[in-house]
């Protein structure tokens, strides 16, 4: 497979699976920086794997590296307590289920693309609109507002990445963070 | 690196290539993303997130451009000269675009096929005995399929999304390739690339609409549409006409010989047991004659001309 359909297989079979990476990663109390670092080690553990052979059975094998890298995490811990790999969500893997439930209807999509584009702090939101909604060249979106195309590129670039947190599910959320504040302090009251 | 900096490296690598980037800097990226898989699977998604983002354009304004956010200090801090000569460029393309109407016509005959290009840039083939009427400026890129069917390679404009009219239906789409076909009844769109709406005439009754991806084929009839996804080498061969050519995978020769009668003026007419026989291949679609000796080598079966008919029975 040569590197263009790599990249053309990764994003249509690949960063789909993030939301459901994104939430096994979060059942397994990682913290949001281990998410987002943990996510990167495995997509790009899969991209290399396709590069050799691209793998038959894309959802169990991601998520088998997955697994994989969160005990490697677990064991390099040094306060690694056994409680925590028994509470290693091992039963709750995804089940490969048809690709066609992957894509998501075109309203589902709409809403979810909409409340992304909302989230996004208002100057950073409306650079996005202009340029990737309305078309805009970054240089008319700099005249228009009167600010340099350097200061348009850093508000794209940090759209990019909110948009791309909240589409893989990777939002900051304040439950994930409640829950895993009372599971250290539950830990705590144990001992 | 942690993977919040090699986000952060990727995103604006990403933004630069979305306002251009010289050939070296072109270079200076292929370079990055060589250096590690990390920073590739994170360009990557930063790339699909950032493409999903622009299906917001397809699906939620599809028959007007989204409103540009007005900031009423913006415009202040635009110098006072560049503001009037803007509003002089804009008010006056405004005004002479409101005074006229664009239709043109193009059409072909039986068993023609051609290609077209659009005045915004998008090409568009017509299949054998098609008509379209299309109104397409700088506001407003609005095709009318009145028969026949047409594959469409839409010029990119987020602006203003294409619209085809054929029968019924109203397909929307946004720079993306696509075939509509009249067939009968029937609207059928099959999608090669990129992502299209298909949905029933403003104000009409009708089943909900659909948004239709690459491979799929959009069958929309009165009261539903229907979605299929097609293998890759099936969609080939449905646009296979756009090189003048009919392909057929194991076709009843039923259902062969009605795709021949569209590209020509004497008809093949399949009777008796010949209606069995399954054809595969490629064909030249102007070329009955040789299709139907093609046969009587082949298959065996008998050909009787009869006027503007071409008889085969076996």
């Amino acid at each position: 497979m040569g590197a263009r359909s790599i990249n053309e297989w990764f994003m249509r079979e690949v960063l789909p699976l993030e939301p459901m990476l994104t939430g096994f990663l979060q059942r397994n109390r990682c913290s949001a920086a281990e998410v987002a670092d943990l996510s990167q080690e495995t997509f790009a553990r899969v991209y290399e794997a396709a590069q050799r052979e691209q793998p038959v059975l894309v959802k169990a094998f991601l998520f088998q590296i997955a697994r994989n890298l969160i005990i490697d995490h677990l064991r390099r811990q040094s306060v690694v307590s056994l409680e925590t790999m028994a509470d290693f969500d091992w039963i709750n893997l995804p089940d490969d289920k048809p690709s066609s439930e992957r894509h998501a209807a075109a309203r589902q999509e709409l809403r979810l693309l909409q409340s992304a584009l909302d989230e996004l702090p208002p100057r950073c939101r409306q650079i996005v609109m202009m340029q990737r909604v309305e078309g805009l060249s970054q240089k008319e979106i700099a005249q228009q507002l009167g600010i340099s195309v350097e200061t348009v590129q850093t508000q794209v670039a940090k759209g990019m990445r909110l948009l791309a947190q909240a589409l893989g599910g990777r939002r900051a959320s304040v439950t994930t963070e409640a829950r895993r504040h009372n599971f250290l302090k539950r830990r705590r009251d144990a001992r | 690196m942690r993977a919040e900096e090699i986000d952060e490296l990727a995103s604006i690598w990403l933004a630069r290539e979305q306002g251009g980037l010289t050939s070296e800097e072109q270079c200076a990226l292929e370079d990055w993303l060589a250096e590690s898989s990390r920073n590739m699977v994170a360009y990557l998604r930063l790339r699909a997130a950032w493409e999903r983002a622009g299906r917001l354009a397809v699906l939620r304004a599809p028959m007007r451009p989204a409103p540009r956010p007005k900031s009423p200090w913006a415009i202040l801090r635009i110098p006072a000269f560049a503001a009037i000569v803007l509003a002089l460029f804009y008010g006056g393309n405004a005004y002479l675009e409101s005074g006229r109407r664009h239709d043109v016509i193009y059409s072909t005959q039986i068993g023609q096929t051609r290609a077209y290009q659009l005045p915004d840039g998008t090409r568009m083939d017509l299949n054998t005995n098609a008509r379209v009427r299309a109104d397409v400026t700088r506001t407003e890129r609005v095709v009318t399929l009145e028969s026949g069917e047409a594959f469409f390679d839409v010029t990119h404009d987020a602006r203003h999304p294409f619209i085809v009219h054929a029968g019924n239906r109203r397909i929307t789409d946004l720079g993306t390739k696509f075939s509509v076909f009249l067939d009968g009844d029937n609207v059928r769109v099959l999608v090669l690339e990129g992502l299209v709406r298909v949905e029933t005439q403003p104000g009409a009754v009708g089943p909900a609409p659909v948004t239709a991806e690459a491979g799929h084929l959009v069958i929309a009839q009165d009261s539903k549409s229907l979605v299929f996804t097609k293998p890759d080498s099936e969609v080939a061969r449905e646009l296979s006409w756009r090189n003048g050519m009919l392909t057929f995978d194991q076709s009843p020769l039923t259902e062969v010989a009605r795709e021949f009668n569209r590209y020509n003026a004497r008809h093949i007419v399949v009777e008796g047991n010949a209606r069995k026989i399954r054809i595969g291949g490629t064909f030249k679609a102007d070329n009955v004659d040789a299709f139907v000796l093609l046969l009587r080598q082949g298959f065996g079966v008998s050909v009787k001309n009869q006027g503007d008919k071409i008889v085969v029975s076996r």
